[in-house]
C-alpha cells in the first residue's frame, strides 16, 4: 500500500461559463487532516464533490489506495469508505437520529421467520456505542427537527462512522457553529485522526487550519496555488495566497464622529406567534456616524429587533423613531423611503429572489419609482444600466452578468449584491444582520470596509452579529442581549471580549 | 434534439416534443383499437374547419366549422389565462370552472333573459357582469387566503360545489326549459357572437370572444413583463417573504392576483355560456375549467404560449364529435388525449434535465476521444 490514500491527478471540471477545477492534483496521506483553503467559488467543494461521486470529472483521474476508480454516484464512493458532511445537512427532519443514520443500510431482521423488519433496537444500541466511543453525544430517539445545528452535525458525523468511512470530507463545518461548538468539533476531528481516519477539511478560516490541519492545499479560481505544511506557514501567508494579493487582516477604524441621534428605540417588545415575548422592553439609540452592535448568542431576539425596526414584524409595545418621526406604525415601504436599509440575516430566503435575475434583484428598492418605472410601466434600460453600474462598483461576479439567475451565484456574491443594493440607497440607518456569515476572508474584508465607509459617510449603523470578533472590531457601542433583554449597553472601548461573553451567557448582571 | 431542449427556446421545443409524443401515443392507442390514426387525426382537423369534410349539411361549410371552433377557443384561452395569472403569483386556481359558471349564470339571468335591452348594451352588460362576478369570487378566495390562511385549492374546490348546486337550484326552479332540462336559451341580443351571418354562402357564427381573448393574452403578457404590479405579483409567487421585505403588501397582492384570475375566468364563463353553449346544464361544471390547466402548463405558463396551446387542445376537444362519427371511436378520447398531453407537458422539466445529461456525456466522449480514447463509458 502506497503512501497516499487519495490521489486526484490533473482533475478538470467545467460548468457552463466557468472552469471550476483546472488541472488540479492533490495527494492525501493516510491519517492526516488535509485542509482545502480557498475563497468562495475557488473550486474546493467541486473538487470534493467529485471525490464523493456527485460529479464526474471532465478530465483527470482519481486513485484510492493506488487503484484507479470511477465513481458514478455517491453510493460508489461510500463503497470505497468515503464519507462527506455537506455544508447544508442532508437529514430527514421528521425522522429520529437513529433512523437518519441507518437510512439505506438498515439492520434487517425477519419477524416470525419471514416478515422483513427494521431492527431499530439494534440500530439505537449500535449508535449509542459509536457515540460513546467518539464522544459524540446524541440521543438516538430524538427527532432531527427538534435538534440544534451542532447536534445535527454530530448526527452527520455518526452517519459516516456508521458506514465505516475511512476518508471523511467536511464541507465548511464551522460556518454554522458558535465558538464553543467549534472547539468541540475540532476536538472530535482530532480524535478521528488519532483513530486513523483521513480527514479532508474544506474551509476558508485560517485559524482552524492552524489549529487542526497537517497540510493545506490552497485553491484560487479553480487552480491549485500551493500545498503547504501548516506548521511552516503563517496565517498571513495563507491569506495572501488564497486571495492572490496582500490581505489586511485587521481593519483600521477611523476616529468616530458622532452626529445627531438617528434612531431611537424605546420600550420595544415583540411577541412571537405563541404570544411569548422574544424581545422585552428594549431601548437604545444610534447617532449618525455610530456603529451600534448587538452581541448575543443566536436566538435571543436579535433578528426580531431588526425585523421590528424594518417593519416586518408587529410590535407588541414600545416605539421606534427615525430622526424626529415616529415610524412605529409605518409600513415596510414607508420606512425604507424614510431612510432605512436592511441587510437581512437570511440572505437567500429574504434578501433575494433566487429565481429572479441579478438585474431584477438589484432593483428591488427602486423599481416602483422614477426613473425605474413611470405610471407603473417598467423602464428596462434603467434596470439594465443600474445593474451594470452596481455590478462594476460592488464587484459582483456572476456567470452571465446582469441576466444571471441569482440562484446560480455563490453566497458571497449574493451578499455583495444585497449590500450593494441597500448601501446604494444612501439611507440614514443601515441594519446589518450577520453580514459576513459563511463568507470567505476576501468577502469579509470587503464588507467590513463597506460598513466602515458608511459610518464615515455619517450613516447610523445597527450591526447584529454572532461573531464577537466582528463586533469588537467594528462597534462604537455594544449592547449585549440575553433572552430578549438588553443586559448591558456601553462604549466598545469600556468592554473586553471576556465581559461581553459573560453578559451573553447571562452570567453577569448589569 | 437534446440541444434544442436546453437552448434559449427550450420551452417551445419541450411543448412541441410533448405534442409529438402525445400524437404518437394516441396513434398507438387508435391502432390498438383497429383504427387508422391518420384518418382519425385528419378528422379532428376536419371537425374544426381546418380541412374540408366530404360533405356538408345545408347552409354550412368549412368556414362555419372554423368559426364554431373559434367560439370554443375563445373561452378556452381566457380560462387558461385565468390560471396563468394566479399561477405566476404562486396560487393554484382550480376554481376556474366555478367562477365561469357563476359569471355565466348571473349574466344569463340578469341580461340574457331581458328582452328589452338593445344588442350592443346587452353584450356590454354581459361582459361587465362576467368580469364582476368572476372577479368577486376570485377576490373572495384571495381574501380567505390572506385573512384566514385558507389554502386556495381547498376553498376553490368548496366554492365550485357551492356555485354548482346554488345555480343548479335556481335554474331548476326558475329558468329551466322543460324540453331540454337545461336553462332557457338567452336572447340573441345578449350573446357574445353574431349568429346566422352569411359568408361565402354559408351560415357562420362570429364570436366576439376571440378578440377579447387575444387582447387579454397580450394584456397578461404586458402585465408580467412590463409593469410594476406584474413584477410584484411574480415576486410574491417566487418568494413571498422577500416580497414583504422589499415593501410589497403581500396580502393585497394575493387578493389582486386571485381577483384578476377570477375576472378572466368570468370572461371565459360568459363567452362559454353566452357564446358557445348558449345554455347552462344545471349542477354541471364545464370541463373546460380543468382543461384550461393543461393548456396553461402546455404553454409553459406563458400567455403567448397559451394561445398556441389552446389551439391544440381545442382541436382535440372540438373536433372530437366529427372524429367520433367518422372513425367510430367514442368522443371521450379527446379528454384522454388532453390527459396524455398534460402528462407529457408536465414531463418537460424532466426531459430538459435528461437532455442536459446527454449533452454532458457527448461532450465527455468527444474529449476522451481527443485524448486518445481511453474512455470506456457506457452509452446513456
Amino acid at each position: 500500500m502506497g503512501e497516499y490514500v487519495v490521489e486526484m491527478r490533473h482533475i478538470t471540471k467545467r460548468f457552463p461559463g466557468i472552469v471550476a477545477n483546472d488541472d488540479v492534483s492533490v495527494s492525501i496521506r493516510r491519517g492526516e487532516v488535509y485542509a482545502l483553503l480557498g475563497e468562495n467559488g475557488a473550486g474546493k467543494s467541486t473538487l470534493m464533490s467529485m471525490l464523493f461521486g456527485m460529479y464526474e470529472p471532465d478530465g483527470g483521474e482519481i486513485l484510492i489506495d493506488g487503484q484507479k476508480v470511477v465513481f458514478h454516484s455517491s453510493t460508489d464512493a461510500a463503497a470505497r469508505r468515503i464519507g462527506m458532511v455537506h455544508q447544508h445537512f442532508k437529514l430527514v427532519g421528521n425522522y429520529t437520529v437513529a433512523e437518519n443514520i441507518v437510512l439505506g443500510i438498515e439492520p434487517m431482521k425477519k419477524k416470525f421467520g419471514f416478515l422483513p423488519w427494521v431492527d431499530m433496537q439494534e440500530a439505537n444500541q449500535k449508535i449509542r456505542e459509536l457515540s460513546a466511543k467518539y464522544g459524540l453525544e446524541v440521543n438516538p430517539t430524538d427527532r432531527i427537527e427538534d435538534l440544534p445545528v451542532s447536534v445535527c452535525q454530530r448526527v452527520e458525523i455518526l452517519k459516516m462512522l456508521y458506514r465505516q468511512a475511512e476518508i471523511m470530507i467536511f464541507d465548511e463545518p464551522t460556518a454554522v457553529l458558535t465558538p464553543q461548538e467549534i472547539d468541540f468539533l475540532l476536538q472530535i476531528i482530532d480524535g478521528l485522526r488519532k483513530d486513523g481516519k483521513t480527514i479532508i477539511l474544506i474551509t476558508h478560516k485560517m485559524e482552524e487550519i492552524k489549529r487542526i490541519a497537517d497540510r493545506c492545499a490552497i485553491l484560487r479560481r479553480g487552480r491549485l496555488i500551493d500545498v503547504r505544511n501548516v506548521a511552516d506557514t503563517s496565517v498571513q501567508e495563507m491569506a495572501d495566497m488564497m486571495v492572490g494579493r496582500p490581505v489586511n487582516l485587521s481593519q483600521e477604524k477611523p476616529e468616530a464622529r458622532f452626529g445627531e441621534t438617528v434612531l431611537t428605540v424605546s420600550g420595544l417588545t415583540v411577541s412571537d406567534e405563541h404570544h411569548f415575548d422574544v424581545v422585552r422592553n428594549v431601548s437604545f439609540s444610534i447617532r449618525s456616524g455610530e456603529i451600534f452592535a448587538i452581541a448575543g448568542v443566536a436566538g435571543n431576539g436579535q433578528t426580531e429587533i431588526a425585523d421590528a425596526i424594518a417593519g416586518m414584524v408587529k410590535i407588541a409595545s414600545g416605539s421606534v423613531k427615525l430622526l424626529n418621526t415616529d415610524i412605529t406604525a409605518a409600513s415596510v415601504r414607508e420606512r425604507a423611503l424614510a431612510g432605512i436599509s436592511y441587510i437581512p440575516e437570511d440572505r437567500q430566503g429574504t434578501g433575494v429572489i433566487l429565481d429572479f435575475s441579478l438585474r431584477d434583484n438589484l432593483a428591488l428598492r427602486e423599481y416602483f419609482r422614477e426613473p425605474f418605472s413611470k405610471n407603473g410601466i417598467l423602464n428596462d434600460e434603467k434596470f439594465n444600466s443600474y445593474a451594470e453600474d452596481l455590478i462594476a462598483r460592488y464587484d459582483i461576479r456572476s456567470g452571465q452578468g446582469a441576466a444571471t439567475q441569482v440562484r446560480s451565484m455563490s453566497g458571497g456574491n449574493q451578499q455583495k449584491a444585497i449590500i450593494g443594493r441597500e448601501v446604494e440607497e444612501h439611507s440614514k440607518l443601515i441594519i446589518f444582520v450577520q453580514p459576513t456569515r459563511g463568507l470567505d476572508i476576501g468577502a469579509i474584508e470587503n464588507i467590513r470596509r463597506e460598513i466602515l465607509a458608511e459610518r464615515e459617510r455619517g450613516a447610523a449603523i445597527l450591526l447584529i452579529s454572532l461573531e464577537l470578533e466582528e463586533i469588537m472590531a467594528l462597534a462604537d457601542t455594544v449592547g449585549v442581549i440575553y433572552r430578549g433583554e438588553l443586559l448591558k449597553t456601553a462604549p466598545c472601548t469600556e468592554l473586553t471580549s471576556q465581559d461581553v461573553g459573560l453578559y451573553m451567557m447571562g452570567v453577569k448582571q448589569a | 434534439m437534446a440541444r434544442l431542449l436546453t437552448g434559449p427556446r427550450a420551452a417551445v421545443w419541450s411543448s412541441l416534443t410533448a405534442i409529438v409524443m402525445t400524437l404518437l401515443t394516441a396513434g398507438v392507442l387508435l391502432l390498438v383499437m383497429g383504427r387508422n390514426p391518420a384518418v382519425a387525426f385528419y378528422s379532428f382537423l376536419q371537425g374544426c374547419g381546418f380541412a374540408p369534410k366530404a360533405n356538408y349539411g345545408g347552409g354550412s361549410g368549412m368556414l362555419s366549422d372554423l368559426f364554431d371552433f373559434l367560439t370554443y377557443l375563445a373561452p378556452m384561452l381566457l380560462a387558461s389565462l385565468a390560471f396563468i395569472v394566479a399561477f405566476k403569483a404562486g396560487l393554484f386556481n382550480i376554481g376556474i370552472a366555478g367562477q365561469m359558471l357563476a359569471a355565466g349564470f348571473l349574466a344569463t339571468v340578469l341580461a340574457g333573459y331581458n328582452k328589452t335591452l338593445p344588442s350592443p348594451a346587452a353584450k356590454l352588460i354581459v361582459v361587465v357582469i362576467g368580469i364582476a362576478a368572476g372577479g368577486l369570487v376570485g377576490a373572495f378566495v384571495g381574501y380567505l387566503k390572506y385573512r384566514f390562511n385558507i389554502h386556495e385549492v381547498v376553498s376553490t374546490i368548496m366554492i365550485n360545489y357551492i356555485i354548482s348546486y346554488l345555480t343548479g337550484f335556481f335554474i331548476n326552479n326558475n329558468y329551466v326549459d322543460m324540453m331540454t332540462r337545461t336553462s332557457r336559451v338567452c336572447s340573441p341580443a345578449a350573446r357574445l357572437c353574431l349568429t346566422n351571418v352569411q359568408i361565402g354562402g354559408v351560415n357562420c357564427k362570429i364570436p366576439f370572444g376571440m378578440l377579447i381573448a387575444l387582447a387579454a393574452a397580450f394584456a397578461v403578457h404586458f402585465l408580467f413583463s412590463r409593469t410594476t404590479v406584474g413584477f410584484e405579483l411574480k415576486a410574491v409567487g417566487r418568494n413571498a417573504h422577500c416580497a414583504q421585505y422589499f415593501g410589497v403588501r403581500v396580502g393585497r397582492r394575493l387578493v389582486l392576483a386571485m381577483a384578476l384570475s377570477g375576472m378572466l375566468a368570468g370572461l371565459a364563463g360568459v363567452n362559454y355560456y353566452l357564446g358557445y353553449t348558449n345554455t347552462i346544464i344545471p349542477k354541471t361544471l364545464a370541463a373546460m375549467g380543468y382543461d384550461s390547466i393543461s393548456v396553461a402548463l402546455l404553454g409553459s405558463a406563458s400567455p403567448i404560449g397559451a394561445i398556441f396551446a389552446a389551439v391544440i387542445v381545442s382541436i382535440f376537444q372540438q373536433g372530437a364529435n366529427y372524429m367520433s362519427s367518422m372513425v367510430g371511436v367514442a368522443k371521450e378520447i379527446a379528454s384522454l388525449i388532453t390527459g396524455i398531453l398534460l402528462l407529457y407537458a408536465s414531463c418537460g422539466t424532466y426531459m430538459k434535465i435528461r437532455a442536459e445529461r446527454v449533452l454532458q456525456r457527448a461532450a465527455d466522449r468527444t474529449r476522451d476521444a481527443g485524448q486518445g480514447g481511453s474512455g470506456q463509458r457506457e452509452e446513456a
